[in-house]
């Protein structure tokens, strides 16, 4: 009798434990995709607190998410065959996965939440029709100031070329990646940032040149961020989302969007060709496109949300982000454009800034 | 003996494709290139010419010897003393310390060289330090300095434990009987220990100096992405260029530089341990 006391409690603390890891590891049992697990493929600190653990509450998946560190790592992942069910990546990297074949058309009927989102950052270029994508996040380039170094007048009169000011020499972030740069030098010289003649690149890269030769500037990525928070330089090429954290913990720094024009990007989701677990992934673009998840990103990570009552919400009246213009994406200047994607361009692009920063570094 | 041999198999197999074949895969792309629509790779020596004729390249091919140069040579100058200190100490003490040395190795490279960065920055510990001292505005991270520091921070325990290896196989009473014959100190250090130190001199340097050169992360973190050196250019031409064919000749080139280096180096620890033996020969003759 004892014998079978004790196997007893043994049999319901096994039990017991069974369970509590099931709960602790997964979704519920009797979840309608229970046992499946759904891959996403995400840039890092780019989803919101709780939505992945409700996910898999509700669904009773599991959710493994893989960070990138750019988007042209993940490329070389996809490209090479990693099977991922959705990706986050840039507008023109989802032109370039699509003109490769690596992500399949979506299945418009299968996605509920259309009507959820902010028309700004709908049909933009990349998509024309959003047959490929749903938006995630979206934002504009701008540049990061100190209120207390930088004058508006400067910024007013000089926009992009603010950089080649002596005055702000020393004092200055540029953001390490060559589309953004680019993009600065392009628009500062009034071109398109889409050009593909070789004459306008090439005076970009002069332009580019001319910076890193006479002003001194520190060549970051991602420590910018905290870098502007602390004010510790006067100008900073900054994205509009990361903006929205430095003023919200600094107030003494600004953010201006040249007239010249910027970029429009837009972070978005697409389902890779060789997904297998597709009707979770068109769950998981419904579920976070709501208000409840698009707020909970939108607060973790400080970007901008394409859910529009979110928006709305936090710029309104007491909201987080209310007072920052950075939040809501400028949509009303012509010179703003969206990415394209163009594979020589590119190719041209990151070359000649492999150069620049070689010549910033022969520059010291 | 045939089964010992058999026993290898295996390892010689992962090492085949751990090993052999990543090498023979970079030699592969560096001298091809993607070809037209008819053929899809042709053998080419076109990135190697590529990398040679451009002043830029060689510029900081040079810049990331210089580096690593003196990285290894900081590491011998302030290893060498430590390595000295631990091997004379006794035994528990002596096992103490080397773990005090190998712990931070425990710790990912990455993060050590991240918490640099918060110590480095401005506002950060030092820069607070030095304004106290009156030494405002001194700029600490993103220069060749902090690079530096960094380097010989992660790669200064391979120094240690090497040469200390080598200074406590030592058998003492070598310098017992350098004191008996009348050498002072210094004459017992520089005739009997150092000599029989240089191949632990020799193995740390290749531990310091080969990863010193190819290293891109701690330039990329401490010195900022103004500043370059060969790894970088590597990682960039893979990453983000998008030209396998041009990284790996450049990894190419680098590892014929660190062979060369490495046979250079063998060489002349060779030279020296001939050179001593016939000395010893010839003494011995004399006698």
């Amino acid at each position: 009798m004892r014998m079978t006391i004790k196997k007893f409690t043994v049999c319901i603390l096994a039990a017991a434990i069974a369970l509590c890891c099931l709960g602790g590891c997964g979704g519920r049992k009797d979840g309608p995709y229970a046992g499946r697990t759904l891959y996403i493929y995400n840039t890092g600190e780019y989803t919101g607190e709780w939505v992945l653990d409700d996910f898999e509450y509700q669904t009773g998946c599991k959710v493994i998410q893989d960070e990138f560190e750019s988007n042209e790592q993940m490329y070389i992942k996809v490209a090479n065959g990693d099977m991922y069910d959705l990706l986050i990546p840039s507008d023109y990297m989802i032109e370039r996965l699509r003109q490769e074949g690596l992500i399949q058309p979506l299945d418009k009927s299968r996605i509920t939440c259309w009507d959820l989102l902010t028309d700004e950052c709908l049909g933009l270029g990349y998509d024309p029709q959003n047959e490929y994508s749903v938006p995630y996040f979206w934002g504009t380039v701008g540049i990061a100031y100190d209120k207390d170094k930088v004058s508006e007048e400067d910024l007013e009169r000089e926009g992009w070329n603010i950089f080649l000011d002596p005055k702000y020499k020393g004092d200055m972030y540029l953001y390490d990646s060559e589309r953004d740069m680019f993009m600065v030098a392009l628009k500062a010289l009034g071109y398109s940032m889409n050009t593909k003649d070789e004459g306008e690149l090439r005076e970009a890269y002069d332009w580019l040149i001319r910076v890193v030769e006479n002003q001194e500037p520190e060549i970051v990525t991602d420590e910018i961020i905290d870098a502007m928070a602390q004010g510790r330089k006067a100008l900073g090429i900054v994205y509009s989302g990361d903006a929205n954290y430095i003023q919200v913990e600094n107030e003494g720094m600004g953010f201006y969007l040249p007239e010249e024009g910027t970029n429009l990007w837009c972070d978005a989701m697409v389902i890779p060709a060789n997904a297998e677990n597709v009707d979770l992934a068109y769950e998981y673009i419904n579920f976070i496109s709501q208000y409840d998840e698009a707020l909970d990103n939108s607060l973790t990570v400080g970007y901008t949300s394409p859910n529009r009552d979110v928006v709305e919400d936090l710029t309104g009246q007491g909201g987080e982000y209310s007072g920052i213009k950075s939040y809501i994406p400028r949509a009303d200047n012509p010179n703003d454009e969206v990415f394209e994607f163009d594979a020589d361009t590119r190719r041209i692009m990151a070359d000649l800034w492999a150069k620049v920063k070689i010549a910033a570094s022969n520059a010291n | 003996m045939k089964k010992i041999n058999q026993l290898a198999t295996p390892y010689i197999i992962w090492a085949g494709i751990m090993i052999l074949l990543p090498m023979l895969l970079i030699l592969f792309y560096a001298i091809t290139d993607s070809g037209n629509g008819i053929v899809s790779f042709r053998l080419t020596l076109k990135p190697f010419g590529k990398f040679f004729t451009d002043p830029d390249f060689l510029l900081i091919l040079w810049r990331s010897l210089g580096i690593a140069l003196k990285t290894t040579i900081i590491c011998i100058i302030i290893g060498y003393p430590v390595a000295y200190y631990i091997a004379g100490s006794d035994d528990r003490v002596q096992n103490l310390l080397i773990l005090i040395i190998t712990i931070p190795t425990w710790i990912n490279m990455l993060v050590r060289t991240y918490a640099w960065i918060g110590l480095l920055s401005d506002g950060g510990l030092f820069s607070t330090i030095l304004g106290f001292a009156g030494l405002k505005d001194v700029k600490l991270l993103y220069t060749e300095g902090a690079v530096i520091l960094g380097m010989v921070y992660n790669f200064i325990p391979f120094m240690i434990l090497q040469i200390n290896a080598s200074l406590s196989k030592m058998d003492h009473s070598l310098i017992q009987a350098a004191a008996d014959l009348g050498a002072n100190r210094t004459q017992c250090f520089l005739k009997v220990t150092l000599p029989l130190s240089l191949p632990g001199v020799v193995n740390g340097i290749a531990l310091v100096f080969l990863p010193a050169v190819s290293s891109f992360f701690i330039p990329k973190m401490l010195g900022g992405g103004q500043y370059y050196l060969i790894g970088n250019v590597i990682e960039n031409q893979f990453i983000t260029v998008g030209e396998w064919n041009f990284g790996s000749a450049i990894s190419i080139i680098m590892a014929v530089i660190m062979m060369a280096f490495m046979y250079v180096v063998r060489a002349i620890e060779r030279r020296n341990s001939t050179v001593e033996e016939d000395d010893r020969r010839r003494r011995g003759a004399a006698l």
